[in-house]
């Protein structure tokens, strides 16, 4: 282990060298940056993520300076990922520049791979509006690249994040869209009751009655088999226990879904929130009369 | 209400007293007027159980300690009955090894009779059953639906990989594309090559050429 830093720092001395110094015209930034990769490479091996970081940043620096921007770009990215293991602001920061220079180059597809992945150290974070700004960036860069899984994939997350923040229109208009692209496709068509159920959960969370019956008979017309399922009679018996603002009816047909598959935390803490509006309701009915 | 009771039990022990005469008389008998007798005692027995049915009615209908005391009455009324039907089918049978096989197995039936006459044993018995079979369908129904779930994540994998692939063949077209053009321009730069060292070597001639007249001509002057 020690042998490799040792030799990591000894390659990045010879390439800091050769840059001050005046080597042959054109070539002495190339040898450097081959230094460089050798002293990352070693950096590497030997765990110690800060260090590589650094030399890969150096390394980017060589590549600018000889008008690689593709070269500059990758090595800005494997910076990224050795700082993901240590420190994720300079990991966030150094992909935000590979993506810059992907965008300037014109390759969509990386860039839009790296923006998912500044959105999933986000999420890690727990930092869910930035989250939702760079999944939203990466979707549409997918979809300009016609890649509509991952785009797809990208929207969902925003539909998930959207509803924990409480934006839940976004959240609905969302997974109707996705719900109504994956119906005409044959392997995504099994998909698409789940992300009609989340669309109903959401429009549960926003507490317009009308609105949501108004919903379940759209979903209705745009798949017929929706109504024969389980997730259809759950958003009803919802619905009529909103209605009705009854919260042993809500927690019943509550209880019965879950009693078949569970409730992930995402769908619970929603409805949970629900339950709590229904609770309040109640109180302020009671406080009326 | 009970003087029906009443009634419908007097009949019905004239008509099991009757019928056992008749099993009597017929194990005595032989041939075409047993099979004779045999079909009375049926059809005697039918009626019986018929009177057991309208009195079980009865008592039902009553009052809860009146009900208990016909209950038992009605019971005892019933193992009568099956009595005589396996006695009936005693006699029926000609074998003399079925009559063997049969007091054998009468034996043994009259323990579970005895066992199983608890009705209500009987019918947690059974609710116990209904109540396992239905909770081994719940579980089956989970595990299909997980299943299901399963595979709808599955089809979302596929279909990524579906386009992944689809993309990368695109890919692969433009790269045959950009190589087949790489091709033709390298063509051309070696055609170029040739050409500007067969001008070069032209060129040198002429000049040598050009060299060695002067020379001449100047040496010659």
């Amino acid at each position: 282990m020690g042998d490799h830093i040792a030799r990591g720092e000894d390659f990045e001395k010879k390439a800091e060298k050769k840059l001050s110094g005046w080597g042959l015209f054109g070539s002495k930034y190339e040898d450097a940056a081959d230094l460089f990769d050798k002293a990352a490479n070693s950096f590497k091996l030997a765990k110690s993520w800060d260090q590589a970081g650094a030399v890969y940043v150096k390394l980017a620096n060589c590549h600018l300076k000889l008008d690689s921007k593709h070269e500059a770009a990758n090595a800005y990215a494997d910076a990224a990922h050795c700082y993901k293991k240590s420190n994720i602001k300079e990991s966030i920061s150094c992909l935000e520049q590979s993506v810059n220079l992907f965008l300037d180059i014109g390759r969509l597809n990386m860039s839009a791979r790296y923006y998912k992945e500044i959105a999933e150290l986000y999420e890690q974070e727990q930092n869910l509006e930035q989250a939702i700004v760079y999944y939203e960036r990466a979707a549409d860069l997918f979809q300009s690249e016609e890649v509509t899984t991952s785009a797809n994939q990208c929207k969902q997350k925003v539909a998930q994040f959207a509803a924990q923040l409480e934006q839940y229109q976004k959240a609905i208009e969302i997974y109707e869209e996705i719900a109504r692209q994956s119906l005409n496709n044959n392997l995504l068509k099994y998909g698409v009751k789940g992300h009609l159920l989340n669309a109903g959960i959401c429009q549960l969370c926003k507490g317009d009655v009308v609105a949501i019956t108004n919903a379940l008979e759209r979903y209705q017309e745009l798949d017929p088999t929706f109504s024969g399922t389980r997730e259809y009679k759950l958003l009803r018996d919802l619905a009529a226990a909103v209605d009705e603002e009854d919260i042993a009816k809500f927690t019943d047909a509550v209880k019965e879904f879950d009693s078949m598959t569970q409730l992930d935390a995402w769908k619970t803490t929603l409805l949970l929130r629900v339950k709590e509006a229904l609770k309040a309701k109640e109180l302020e009915e009671d406080d009326l009369t | 209400m009970s003087a029906v009771f009443e009634g419908y039990e007097k009949q019905y022990c004239e008509l099991s007293a009757n019928l056992s005469k008749k099993c009597s008389s017929a194990s005595l008998l032989d041939g075409e007027q047993k099979k004779q007798k045999i079909s009375e005692i049926q059809s005697g027995l039918d009626t019986a159980e018929a009177l057991i049915r309208k009195m079980d009615l009865e008592a039902r209908g009553l009052q809860p300690n009146i009900k208990a005391v016909l209950l038992v009455k009605l019971r005892e009324y019933k193992s009568d009955l099956n009595n005589l039907k396996s006695e009936v089918k005693r006699i029926a049978s000609t074998n003399l090894d079925q009559a063997a096989r049969d007091d054998l197995l009468e034996a043994g039936m009259a323990d579970t009779l005895a066992v199983s006459a608890n009705q209500r044993d009987r019918l947690l018995m059974s609710t116990e059953r209904l109540n396992n079979s239905s909770n081994r369908i719940r579980e089956s129904r989970k595990v299909m639906l997980e299943t299901e779930e399963l595979g709808v994540s599955l089809l979302h994998d596929l279909h990524q990989q579906r386009q992944s692939l689809l993309h990368a063949n695109n890919t692969m077209h433009g790269v045959d594309d950009n190589i087949s053009r790489s091709k033709k321009i390298i063509g051309n730069i070696s055609r170029r090559m040739d050409r500007n060292k067969w001008i070069i070597g032209a060129i040198i001639t002429v000049l040598v050429i050009a060299i060695a007249v002067i020379l001449y001509f100047k040496l010659s002057k």
